[in-house]
């Protein structure tokens, strides 16, 4: 069972990295040029009349957020225990390799959308501390033997905005938030973290506010990927980094059919014991086939 | 503010707890004693929740999400307010709602387009 998802990861990881090694300056990076080309499009159609799907039914666009937000609303209590039983604890793999690949440094500022129950914020503000833990002995280790040239770049170099990292929780779903400001009152993280109700497609967020963009498990849930790109775009910092998380296609037969297996027998199952809601896990297993590969984000407009 | 608030509800119901434990010892007056410790702490935790608690320092980067300006923070109403368009987000819990379709359309005063706060 394990083996698909790992699939998965590896390709998701492979993605994001290539996104992050592109580092295109003050440019979205999205691997195919012709997402961009979208992002035009979309606005320049009118979209009020147009469907489109919610899972495997088709849904008038109007309609989509409404019950998104139905599902993440039921679901917000056991959101976080659902995740450990559904990728048997693999989610925490997953977003740990993209706080790697983020690698964020003290005084980054990270707008986390889709942030639902907070864990790619809890784990930028881990990772950002123990850098800055990790930067504070090696300059205690380098000041041991000093020289001149040295002490004369201390003085120079001081950067005194270091500690002002900052993280923002920024999901439509006030339950969720709800769920995840409890969890942070209970683990201690109080500074450097905000909630803040929003939608991703309309931020209210003034522009050039961060260094970095993460949208995990959340873009396939959206109606317009196009305006969502559009304001990570805007409220990103130039030279900052957008980072998307989301499931992929498994491309081997065999492995596809036993995942496949596993999410439409398992999981709807798993959801209606832990969380007595079969819909919205069936929600979530039709939404990530729907959701093609990465590189196709382009055609679900 | 709010922490120390919420740190000394903790305290009192801290205390609370211990005084229900002594009182388990004296047999006849323990349920009396309960059931006062809990309508104390439960009063206590809803002015806790009523209470503004907002974050000011969010307002150096949130913007109303229609007009992407800068807020206004009312505290007697905890809300949001954009003078421009009229539009009043709610703050709930210590978290505002900018989800324009939950927001408050309020009237808009004649006074306050000489408002300087405004944009």
């Amino acid at each position: 069972m394990a083996a698909p998802l790992r699939t998965v990861t590896s390709k998701l990881l492979c993605r994001s990295s290539r996104i992050l090694h592109a580092r295109l300056r003050s440019q979205i990076v999205v691997s195919s040029p012709s997402c961009s080309t979208s992002v035009h499009r979309g606005y320049s159609v009118g979209s009020e009349d147009k469907s489109t799907h919610f899972g495997f039914e088709t849904v008038p666009e109007g309609q989509k957020a409404e019950k998104v937000y139905k599902v993440f609303q039921s679901v917000a209590e056991n959101y976080d225990v659902m995740n450990d039983a559904m990728s048997m604890g693999v989610h925490r793999l997953w977003k740990d390799s993209l706080l790697r690949i983020m690698n964020p440094q003290p005084g980054a500022r990270l707008l986390d959308t889709a942030g639902g129950t907070g864990d790619i914020s809890f784990r930028f503000l881990d990772y950002v501390r123990s850098q800055r833990g990790l930067q504070d002995r090696r300059a205690a280790r380098s000041n041991q033997t000093l020289s001149w040239q040295q002490i004369s770049d201390s003085y120079t170099s001081g950067e005194p905005d270091q500690g002002a990292s900052r993280a923002v929780v920024c999901d439509i779903n006030k339950e969720m938030l709800k769920v995840g400001k409890q969890r942070a009152e209970e683990r201690g993280y109080s500074t450097g973290l905000s909630w803040v109700v929003g939608d991703a497609e309309e931020l209210p967020i003034d522009d050039d506010q961060f260094d970095l963009y993460t949208i995990a498990f959340g873009i396939r849930n959206v109606t317009h990927i196009e305006k969502v790109l559009q304001e990570a775009y805007r409220v990103l910092k130039p030279g900052g980094r957008f980072m998307c998380l989301e499931f992929s296609k498994v491309s081997n037969p065999l492995l596809s059919s036993l995942y496949d297996a596993y999410s439409f027998q398992v999981i709807p199952v798993l959801g209606e014991i832990i969380a007595k809601d079969w819909k919205s896990y069936q929600y979530l297993v039709e939404s990530i086939r729907r959701f093609s590969r990465p590189g196709n984000i382009q055609r679900h407009d | 503010m709010f922490q120390s608030a919420s740190r000394r509800l903790g305290l009192v119901s801290r205390n609370l707890h211990k005084a229900s434990n002594y009182g388990s010892l004296l047999h006849a007056a323990r349920p009396l004693q309960i059931s006062f410790a809990r309508t104390v702490t439960d009063g206590l935790k809803d002015n806790a929740e009523n209470k503004p608690q907002f974050d000011i320092s969010l307002l150096e980067f949130i913007v109303c999400p229609l007009s992407k300006k800068t807020l206004r923070y009312d505290e007697t109403t905890n809300e949001l307010i954009n003078d421009e368009l009229g539009i009043a987000y709610p703050v709930i819990g210590g978290i505002p709602n900018m989800v324009p379709q939950d927001a408050r359309l309020i009237r808009k005063d004649p006074e306050e387009k000489a408002d300087p706060t405004k944009e």
